[in-house]
Order: structure tokens, then C-alpha cells, then sequence
């Protein structure tokens, strides 16, 4: 059925599929169908920050004293990952809220791309703080040809996606004449374009954003933008918990116990999804190259990022379910996994985010037993 | 009684107790992978081949069939882990 903000049909969510069943109505939590979704809800509201919570207030003499090979790389990765978030913080509501069918994923689709926007204002936040003409470095992210052409890479599944929904939910299943030309309407393919989406997304929080974190806290570890490193710690926080979402969403359909058909289609798919790994490996290290082509930094360089890149896609092709064909078995960058740990530098719960330290956990469940152990 | 944590084609030891099963594994020098420690990201994930393991909260990370996440569980029984590599990829050089 087309899409409506309040279905009216009295149905269980608990029979419908997690996409291309029945639009949702009520928001309700009391029965589920997947409650993982509600849990990485609750951890992400755990998670809350501000990027005005981080002081940068060093990052800008840093950023100064940095030979100008090093602020392209700095200025480079940003951008980068300016573009991958100001897609993530859109796209996810815009193809497939259309299409959930179950309330704790809808809501779990807007916590996560509500989690991406505060990314997005970290960004300016860092770039306000760093340099003192923000606006050039953002215009270029849409007239830098190294960029532009990543963003292709990137959108395409979500836009082939996007455009797919829009016929089904206006002309219905069938074929239709559209300004002279023929185009089919089938749900089974506009399944298949969701699962190479997911595909594409879960390579773009799992590889993509790994290596732009990697160029971030290699500066850091060299004890230089620290407060930037400190912001990207947060956001590898966030990210880490995505990727979780999008895996479980792969792994659902995939056992074919969401949706039967969304089995077939992964395992019709397997050789066009390992393809989206590939190809999101050899744009990274494409990258890599762009970024160090003024020289190299302390600790990183073209090829060690390259390898990070195997290495890391390696790691989430086995966590998928896919063979890879990389032959790095060894982090490259032993170093960010310390990095990647967001309560590795705790201090006390009220001077860090420690992403265990919970409001409200509170025990009211007390009885004057509790207090034996006391004498006045 | 400490229960035994055996590695697939490698050597026996018994973790101290309190540890998880990652921090155990970090005390023998073993590199391995993590990022959340919290069971919700799912790096540190290892193939468990025999024996059982206790969570002390359920890890919210895809976890796959026969996997285990050592941040945060405990061996219950006496246990045999599959590292993803071999352990002389993963074991940290002393002198380095």
C-alpha cells in the first residue's frame, strides 16, 4: 500500500516485515517484533553530547604550526568527513522511513540519523575553532573533484533507492510509461536496492569513516589537535553502535526469519554486495593518495593507511559473512583501538563523557536491611 | 574454582578472577582487536569452540553463530577459544 503518516488498518506490527510491509501506525514499544532496536536506542540516547561540550581552544595554534602538507591532509580528511555525515544525517529518514514497517526500527532509524546531525555541527564547530575562514573550506567540498566523485560512490544506492519508493508509492507494482519511457515497478527489486543500500551504508560507517578516523587520531597521536581527536573519539563512538544497527539489519534479513524473500535476495546479491567492499576499499586507498600527495605525516603515510584499509575491510567483510581478499591479518595502526576506546582516557565520571555513566540509574528498590553494615 | 581458557592451538592459562575474558587475554600479551569493551561494537569477537561463557550483560553487537565477545563475558566452564590469527600474529613483541 502507499505510503500514509497514520495507517489506519488495524494490523500487528509484529507479523509485518522490517521493510515493505504495511506503513506503521502507532509508535508502541510494549510488544516487538526485533527488540534490538530499542536497546541501540536506549544506548544511543546514552551516548548524548554537544560539540560545544569539547574545547578546542589549542587546536587552532596547532593547527597553524602544521606544515602546509599536513593541513591538506587535516583539511582534506574533514572535508571528508563533513560529506559523509551530512548524507548519513539526511538519508537514512529519507528512504527508508518511507518503508519501515516496524516502530522500533522506524524509531531507531530517526535516533541514528538525529545522532549523525550532531556530527554534522561538530564539524562546523571544529572548522569555526581551526581556521578563521570556514565557508571556503566548506564551498570546496562541492568543487573538489577528489571529494565529488566519492560522494557518487556513496549516494548512488540511496538515491536508486529513494527514486524506486517514490514510482511504487505513486504508480504501484507494474509497468508505467514515465515522460516516454518505460520503467518496471517491482517490489522484489526495490528490495534488491535496499539490500545493496544497507550494504553500501554498513561500508560507509564500517571502512569509510574508520579511515578518516584513522587520519584523525594519528594527528592526536602525535599530540597535536587534540581537541579534534577528542570530538572524533565521540563521533567513533556513535558510529561503532551504527554499524551495529546496520549489521543486525543484514544479518536479519539475511536468516531469512524478518523476511523469506529478503533471504533469496541475499544470497542472489552476495557477489554485487562483496563487490560494494571491494570497490569502497580501492576508492579509500585512491584517497589515501590524494591525501598524502603534498608528503607524508609522522606515523602515517599513503601505504600504511592503504593497508589500514585492507586491514579494516577485512575485519568487516568476516563480520558480514564474506571471505575477503586481503592478505593483512596484523592492524597496521595497533594505536586505535586505544583511540577508538571513547572512555579510555577516563578520569571521573562528571570530567569525561563515559558512555556508561547513566542518568537516572537509580535503585528505589531500598529496604532498612540495606543499611546493617552501618553503625553511627 | 577458575576455569581454564584454553587457545586453540596455542597454550592453556587461567585468567584471574574478576577479569573478562579480553582483559584475561591482554594479560598474556595477546593484541587483541576492541574498540566499545561494552559489547556493543562487536571488534573483539572470537570463535568459541568448546565450553561455555556468562555475560555479565547481554552484548548488543551482531554476534555470530558459535562467536563469542570476550569483553564481556567470563568463562563459566573450562573453555577453547579460536583466535581470528594465528597467535604469534597477534602475541605483542616483549622488547618492543
Amino acid at each position: 500500500m502507499a505510503y500514509t503518516t497514520f495507517n489506519q488498518n488495524n494490523f500487528d506490527a509484529t507479523k509485518e516485515p522490517m521493510f515493505f510491509g504495511q506503513p506503521v501506525n502507532v509508535a508502541r514499544y510494549d510488544v516487538q517484533k526485533h527488540a534490538i532496536f530499542e536497546q541501540l536506542i536506549e544506548k544511543q540516547l546514552s551516548f548524548f553530547w554537544r560539540p560545544e561540550e569539547v574545547d578546542l581552544s589549542t587546536d587552532r595554534s596547532d593547527f597553524n604550526s602544521l606544515p602546509e602538507h599536513e593541513r591538506h591532509i587535516f583539511l582534506s580528511n574533514l572535508k571528508y568527513q563533513t560529506l559523509l555525515d551530512s548524507v548519513q544525517g539526511r538519508s537514512p529518514n529519507v528512504a527508508l522511513l518511507p518503508i519501515v514497517s516496524i516502530p522500533e526500527l522506524e524509531t531507531w532509524i530517526e535516533t541514528w540519523s538525529f545522532s549523525e546531525t550532531i556530527h554534522s555541527r561538530s564539524y562546523t564547530h571544529i572548522m569555526r575553532n581551526v581556521v578563521a575562514e570556514p565557508g571556503e573550506i566548506f564551498d570546496d567540498i562541492i568543487n573538489n573533484d577528489a571529494i565529488v566523485s566519492r560522494a557518487t560512490a556513496i549516494t548512488r544506492y540511496y538515491d536508486n533507492l529513494i527514486e524506486g519508493v517514490q514510482l511504487l508509492n505513486i504508480l504501484g507494482e507494474g509497468e508505467h510509461t514515465i515522460n516516454g519511457k518505460t520503467t518496471t515497478v517491482s517490489k522484489r527489486e526495490l528490495k534488491k536496492k535496499l539490500y545493496l543500500t544497507l550494504v553500501s551504508v554498513n561500508v560507509l560507517e564500517a571502512i569509510r569513516f574508520y579511515v578518516s578516523f584513522a587520519c584523525s587520531f594519528a594527528f592526536a597521536e602525535r599530540a597535536t589537535m587534540e581537541g579534534n581527536a577528542k570530538i572524533i573519539k565521540l563521533i567513533a563512538r556513535d558510529e561503532a553502535l551504527h554499524l551495529t544497527g546496520t549489521q543486525h539489519i543484514l544479518q536479519l534479513m539475511a536468516s531469512g526469519r524478518d523476511d523469506p524473500e529478503m533471504a533469496e535476495i541475499a544470497v542472489e546479491l552476495k557477489d554485487e554486495a562483496r563487490q560494494i567492499f571491494l570497490d569502497a576499499a580501492a576508492q579509500e586507498k585512491e584517497w589515501a593518495a590524494y591525501l598524502f600527495r603534498d608528503g607524508s605525516m609522522i606515523g602515517l603515510n599513503k601505504d600504511i593507511l592503504g593497508q589500514y584499509v585492507e586491514y579494516i575491510t577485512g575485519q568487516r567483510m568476516a563480520a558480514v559473512g564474506f571471505d575477503s581478499p586481503f592478505a593483512v591479518k596484523q592492524n597496521p595502526l595497533p594505536w586505535m583501538n586505544s583511540w577508538l576506546n571513547s572512555d579510555h582516557v577516563q578520569v571521573a565520571p562528571q570530567e569525561v563523557e563515559v558512555s556508561s555513566y547513566l542518568v537516572g540509574q537509580i535503585d528505589s528498590d531500598v529496604d532498612s536491611d540495606d543499611f546493617d553494615g552501618f553503625s553511627l | 574454582m577458575a576455569n581454564i581458557v584454553k587457545i586453540q592451538d596455542a597454550y592453556s592459562f587461567l585468567p584471574r578472577p574478576g577479569e573478562t575474558l579480553l582483559e584475561a587475554l591482554e594479560g598474556q600479551d595477546i593484541a587483541m582487536e576492541y574498540q566499545c569493551r561494552q559489547g556493543y561494537c562487536g571488534s573483539c569477537q572470537v570463535k568459541l569452540v568448546d565450553g561455555t561463557v556468562e555475560y555479565s550483560e547481554e552484548p548488543l553487537a551482531f554476534v555470530q553463530e558459535g562467536h563469542i565477545l570476550p569483553c564481556c563475558c567470563k568463562a563459566k566452564s573450562d573453555i577453547t577459544l579460536e583466535l581470528p590469527q594465528p597467535i604469534e600474529a597477534l602475541q605483542r613483541n616483549a622488547s618492543a
